[in-house]
C-alpha cells in the first residue's frame, strides 16, 4: 500500500501552521544577531585585488569549502566524522520531510515505486541512522570533554540540543516502525520494518504512534525556534563567517589612513579598538560565530606555554561582552589583560585551526593598536625595541653591530639604478645579530655564483614590520613610507627577501601605500635557480628537519620550495607539527623582546625539531634562527641550526 | 607655574663601539639624532609634574637648527612649546649662557629640570653652571619632584643611597633615570598634536668661553686577542683561567 502521509493522525497541517511561528521565532532571532553585528564599523577594505569568485561581498569558494561542507572540522578525524554524519543525515532528513510537506501540498508523487524504495525509505533511514550515530558520539564527547572544550567555558547547550536531536530521530523511528506495524512493509525502510517487526501485537500501536508523532513535530519545530539562541546559530552563522572572510591566510590587518589626523586635533578617530563598538562587522561576525571549541586554544604557542592569552579565552571574553550588549564598555582591554594582548605571536595556527573561519589575531592586534597608540602602554623589553624603532628604526637595541658590519670585508655591489635586476633587501633581523648575518653573506655567495644581477641598499635598513605587529600602525606607515620613496627612486622593481616578515610586510601592506614591486623571497629563488640547475649541489645525505616560518608557510603558502631546497641538500625529516600546522618559533608579534612567561616557546619548538634526530634544523627566517637557536642551548650545545642559504651555500659546487 | 627642561639633541647614544667613528673629533654625522638619554627622563618628569600642577612645560635647548624634528619628541610627550637657541658650541659656559638668556626670555620660571649629563660630551656641568648663573639653587641626581607647600620635596639618588630634602623657591635640577620616569610612548594623536605646537628660535648671544681648549680626541679601539687555555683537564683549566684573569687585572 503506498504511503499516506500523516496518516492516523487528524489535524497534521497543524504542524505545518505551527511552523510558521517558529520559523518567525527563528527569523527574529537571526535578526537580533544581525543587529548587534551591524553595529560594528565597515570592514577595512585591503585594496588587494584577489583572483577568487565573488558574488556580493561573498566569496564563492570559501563558502562552500569551509562554510557548507565545513572543511576545517576533519582536521580532527573523529569530530569531523561524527559531525558531517550528523550535519549530512539532518540535511537529509530534513529534504525527507519537506517532500512529506510537498506530497500533502501538491501531490508530488514521492511515494511511488522505485524513488519511494531508494530515497524515501533506504536512504532516509540510513541518514537517520547516520545522523544519530554521530550525535551520540557528539553527546559522549561533550560528557566527558577534552580540556580545550572546558576551558574558559563550555558550551553547555550543546548537550540539551544534541539530547534533543537523539530525540527526534528516536521518535523519529519509533513513528515509523509504529506505523509500517499497522500499515504492513514498506519497501527500503529497513529501520521502520525492523522495528515494526519488534512492536508488531502492541494493542496500544496507534496511540503510541500518534502520541510520539506529536513529540518529533513539537520537539523538532522547538529546535529551530532555538536555533539562534543557541549554539547551534553556527548552521547559520558559519557560512556566512566562511563567505565573507577574505580567502587570504593571515589576520588581514590592512592598513591605516593617517591622513584624517592631519585636518583638527580633536575630531580624530580612535585608533584601534578599546571597547566592542570599535571592532569591524566581521569582527563582531567573529565573536558571534565562535563556538568555544578551543581548538585555536590547543594550537596557540601562548595558551600552551602558560601565557595569560588563550585565543578562545579572549573569543569567550569577546562573546560574553556581546551578549551583554556591553558595546561602549571600555573595561574590554584590561579584562582580557594586556598581557595577553602582547603575547599574541601573531603565528595564525588559530585561525588555521578554527572550524568557523574566525579571525582571532586581527580581533588581537586591533587591541593591541589602542594600546600602544592611544594609551602608550606596551610590556618593558617590547618597549625599549619600539622605543629603538622609533629613534633608530631598527629594534635591535643594544645591538653590537652598525647596519652594514655584516658586510664588513665583503665586496657586495649597491643597486643601481636602471643596471641591477634584484635588490637583495638585508633588513634588521639579519643586520643586527651575529649568527644571522652570515644568512645574507650566504646568499650574497650564492646570488654571484649563480651570475644573478643583484645590489644592496648602500644604508641597510627595517621594512617597520616590527612597529605595525607590536601595534604601533602610525610608526610602520612612516618608515614603509620613506622606504618606498627610496624604491622609488632608485627605480626598484624587483625584491629578493631573506626575512618572512619582510616579505609579508612588503606584499600585504607596501602596496597598500602606494608601493609597486614584486618580492620573491630568498626560500623560492634559491629553488628556481637550483630548478633551472644554474647552481648545482651536492648533497649530503643528511637528516635535516625543517622548520616552517609562520610568515612564510601559513600566511604565505611557501611550503614546497624550501622543502625542495632541503631535499637537495640533504634528506628532509618532518616535525610532528609541520606546513600549514607548524608551531611557532615565538618572535612574532614582536615577542622577540620579552621576558617569557611560563614555559619558553622556542625551547618547545626546538625539543620537537631536536626529537626527530635530524642533525641539521633547517629554517627559512632570521627571527625563528636566532630561537631556535636559542631554544637548543637547553638541550645540546651543538649549533644545529641553519638557514637554507647557508645550506645551500656550504654545499655549492663551483 | 611654568617648568623649563632642558633637552639637547645628540648622535645616537648606543651605537656599538665597533661600528662608532669620529670624525674631526665628533661622531660621524652618519648617526641618526635623537633626545638625549637623561633628557628624556628629565622631560618625563616635567610632563607628570605638568599633569599634576597644570604647569606650563617649555623645552629649552641649544643646537642645531634641524634639531627641532627631533625635539619634537618631547612635544608629543606632552611639552606646550620649544624654545631653541642655534648655536654649535661645546663650550658648557656657551651653552650655559645662552641657555640663562633664552630662559630669560620666558617670563616667570618656577624650575628647571636637565638630564644628569647629555649623552654625548657626558659632562654633566652646565646644569650647574646655568644655576650659577641664574642664581638658582642647584640638586644634582634628582629622581623625583613634588610640589608641596609651596616648595619642592625632591629626592637625589646616588649609587650608596637616597636622601629626601625640601627646595623652597626655584631651583635647577638635574635628573637621573629611575624606573618612574621611563619616557613615555607619545600617543600617536599627540604626535600629530605636536605638530601645531610653537617653535621658537633664538639667535645665539655670544659669551665668554672657559678658557679651555680640546687637543685631542681618541675613542676605545675594539681588539680581540685570543689565548687557548688547554682544557684537558676541567679543574687545571678553571685553575689557569683565573690565573691568567687576574694576572691581566680582569678579576
Ligand atoms: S595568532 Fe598564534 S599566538 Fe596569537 S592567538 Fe593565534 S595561535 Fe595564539
Ligand atoms: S575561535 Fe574558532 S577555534 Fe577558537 S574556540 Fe572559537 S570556534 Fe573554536
Amino acid at each position: 500500500m503506498e504511503r499516506v502521509p500523516y496518516w492516523n493522525i487528524s489535524h497534521g497541517l497543524l504542524i505545518d501552521l505551527l511552523s510558521l511561528p517558529a520559523l518567525a521565532v527563528f527569523g527574529y532571532g537571526i535578526y537580533r544577531h544581525w543587529c548587534r553585528i551591524r553595529q560594528g564599523k565597515a570592514s577595512i577594505r585591503l585594496g588587494l585585488t584577489l583572483d577568487a569568485l565573488k558574488l556580493g561581498p561573498v566569496y564563492v569558494r570559501s563558502f562552500l569549502t569551509r562554510g557548507i561542507v565545513g572543511t576545517p572540522i576533519y582536521k580532527k578525524l573523529f569530530t569531523g566524522i561524527a559531525h558531517g554524519l550528523l550535519f549530512w543525515g539532518m540535511v537529509l532528513l530534513s529534504v525527507g520531510t519537506m517532500l512529506v510537506f510537498a506530497n500533502v501540498l501538491f501531490k508530488l508523487p514521492v511515494f511511488k515505486g522505485e524513488f519511494n524504495r531508494l530515497f524515501m525509505g533506504l536512504t532516509l533511514d540510513a541518514a537517520g541512522l547516520a545522523a544519530l550515530a554521530g550525535v551520540l558520539f557528539l553527546l559522549i564527547r561533550r560528557l566527558f570533554p577534552p580540556e580545550r572544550l572546558t576551558c574558559f567555558k563550555a558550551n553547555s547547550a550543546f548537550i540539551l540540543i544534541e539530547a534533543g536531536i537523539i530525540a527526534i530521530i528516536v521518535t523519529g523511528f519509533f513513528i515509523e516502525g509504529a506505523r509500517i506495524a499497522q500499515t504492513g512493509v514498506d519497501p527500503g525502510s529497513f529501520v521502520g520494518n525492523w522495528l515494526a517487526a519488534q512492536l508488531a501485537g502492541l494493542g496500544t500501536l496507534p496511540a503510541i504512534h500518534r502520541y510520539l508523532w506529536w513529540t518529533h513535530g513539537l520537539i523538532s519545530l522547538a529546535l529551530i525556534a532555538y536555533i539562534p539562541y543557541s549554539p547551534l546559530v553556527h548552521l547559520v552563522l558559519a557560512p556566512a563567517n566562511a563567505g565573507l572572510d577574505i580567502p587570504l591566510p593571515g589576520p588581514k590587518m590592512g592598513v591605516i589612513d593617517f591622513e584624517a589626523f592631519e585636518g583638527e586635533g580633536d575630531e580624530t578617530p580612535s585608533l584601534g579598538v578599546s571597547k566592542l563598538a570599535d571592532f569591524s562587522r566581521k569582527n563582531l561576525l567573529d565573536i558571534s560565530t565562535c563556538l568555544k571549541c578551543g581548538r585555536c586554544h590547543e594550537v596557540c604557542p601562548a595558551a600552551q606555554t602558560g601565557k595569560r592569552l588563550s585565543p578562545k579565552g579572549v573569543m569567550v571574553t569577546l562573546a560574553e561582552y556581546l551578549q551583554q550588549g556591553k558595546m561602549d564598555d571600555d573595561s574590554l582591554l584590561d579584562t582580557i589583560s594586556i598581557d595577553a594582548i602582547y603575547s599574541c605571536t601573531t603565528c595564525a595556527a588559530c585561525m588555521e585551526a578554527c572550524p568557523v573561519a574566525v579571525n582571532q589575531p586581527n580581533a588581537i592586534l586591533r587591541m593591541r593598536q589602542h594600546l600602544l597608540m592611544e594609551r602608550s602602554e606596551i610590556p618593558d623589553i617590547m618597549g625599549q625595541a619600539h622605543r629603538s624603532l622609533e629613534a633608530r628604526h631598527h629594534p635591535f637595541v643594544g645591538t653590537g653591530f652598525g647596519p652594514n658590519d655584516w658586510r664588513k670585508g665583503l665586496d657586495v655591489p649597491f643597486y643601481e639604478k636602471d643596471t641591477t635586476e634584484y635588490l637583495l633587501w638585508i633588513g634588521c633581523s639579519v643586520a643586527y645579530e651575529e649568527r644571522t648575518q652570515n644568512i645574507a653573506r650566504a646568499m650574497v655567495a650564492i646570488l654571484k655564483n649563480a651570475g644573478v644581477s643583484f645590489g644592496i641598499l648602500e644604508e641597510n635598513r627595517c621594512t617597520g614590520d616590527p612597529a605595525k605587529q607590536m601595534g604601533n600602525e602610525f610608526l610602520f606607515t612612516e618608515i614603509a613610507g620613506q622606504n618606498i620613496e627610496e624604491f622609488n627612486e632608485l627605480g626598484v622593481t624587483r625584491v629578493i627577501t631573506l626575512c618572512p616578515h619582510c616579505f609579508n610586510s612588503f606584499t600585504r601592506h607596501y602596496p597598500l601605500l602606494g608601493a609597486k614591486f614584486d618580492v620573491i623571497p630568498h626560500a623560492v629563488l634559491i629553488r628556481n635557480l637550483i630548478e633551472a640547475g644554474t647552481i648545482r649541489l651536492a648533497n649530503s645525505g643528511q637528516a635535516i628537519c625543517y622548520h616552517d616560518p609562520c610568515y612564510l608557510g601559513r600566511h604565505n603558502s611557501v611550503l614546497s620550495d624550501p622543502r625542495q631546497v632541503v631535499s637537495s641538500v640533504g634528506q628532509l625529516v618532518e616535525m610532528p607539527r609541520s606546513g600549514c600546522e607548524s608551531f611557532c618559533c615565538g618572535a612574532g608579534g614582536g615577542n622577540y623582546w620579552t621576558e617569557e612567561e611560563g614555559t619558553r616557546i622556542n625551547q618547545t619548538r626546538a625539543k620537537e625539531a631536536l626529537d626527530t634526530g635530524a642533525v641539521t634544523i633547517a629554517t627559512a627566517c632570521p627571527f625563528c634562527m636566532l630561537m631556535l637557536t636559542d631554544g637548543l642551548k637547553k638541550f645540546t650545545e651543538e649549533q644545529m641550526v641553519k638557514d637554507i642559504a647557508e645550506l645551500v651555500c656550504s654545499q655549492m659546487e663551483a | 607655574m611654568q617648568i623649563v627642561v632642558l633637552a639637547k639633541v645628540v648622535p645616537d647614544y648606543e651605537v656599538p663601539s665597533a661600528d662608532f667613528e669620529l670624525v674631526e673629533n665628533r661622531a660621524h654625522p652618519r648617526y641618526t639624532r635623537m633626545i638625549g638619554l637623561y633628557d628624556e627622563n628629565a622631560v618625563e618628569v616635567g610632563v607628570q609634574l605638568k599633569e599634576k600642577l597644570g604647569a606650563d612645560l617649555t623645552i629649552v635647548s641649544y643646537g642645531l637648527s634641524d634639531d627641532v624634528q627631533f625635539l619634537r619628541k618631547a612635544l608629543a610627550m606632552g611639552a606646550d612649546k620649544i624654545v631653541l637657541v642655534e648655536g654649535n658650541s661645546d663650550d658648557p659656559y656657551v651653552i650655559a649662557a645662552n641657555l640663562k638668556d633664552a630662559i630669560d626670555r620666558q617670563g616667570s620660571v618656577d624650575l628647571v629640570l636637565a638630564g644628569r649629563q647629555s649623552s654625548d660630551m657626558d659632562r654633566g656641568v652646565v646644569p650647574g653652571l646655568l644655576a650659577g648663573m641664574l642664581d638658582y639653587p642647584f640638586v644634582p641626581q634628582a629622581c623625583s619632584v613634588e610640589n608641596v607647600d609651596g616648595g619642592w620635596k625632591i629626592a637625589q639618588i646616588t649609587e650608596t643611597g637616597k636622601r629626601l630634602m625640601k627646595l623652597t623657591g626655584k631651583g635647577v635640577l638635574s635628573i637621573t633615570s629611575v624606573p618612574e620616569n621611563v619616557p613615555r610612548i607619545p600617543a600617536v594623536k599627540a604626535i600629530f598634536a605636536a605638530k601645531k605646537k610653537p617653535v621658537e628660535k633664538l639667535a645665539e648671544i655670544g659669551a665668554r668661553s672657559m678658557s679651555i681648549s680640546e687637543l685631542s680626541v681618541t675613542i676605545p679601539k675594539m681588539e680581540s686577542v685570543c689565548e687557548l687555555i688547554p682544557a684537558e683537564d676541567m679543574d687545571d683549566a678553571v685553575r689557569v683561567l683565573l690565573r691568567r684573569l687576574k694576572e691581566e687585572r680582569f678579576l
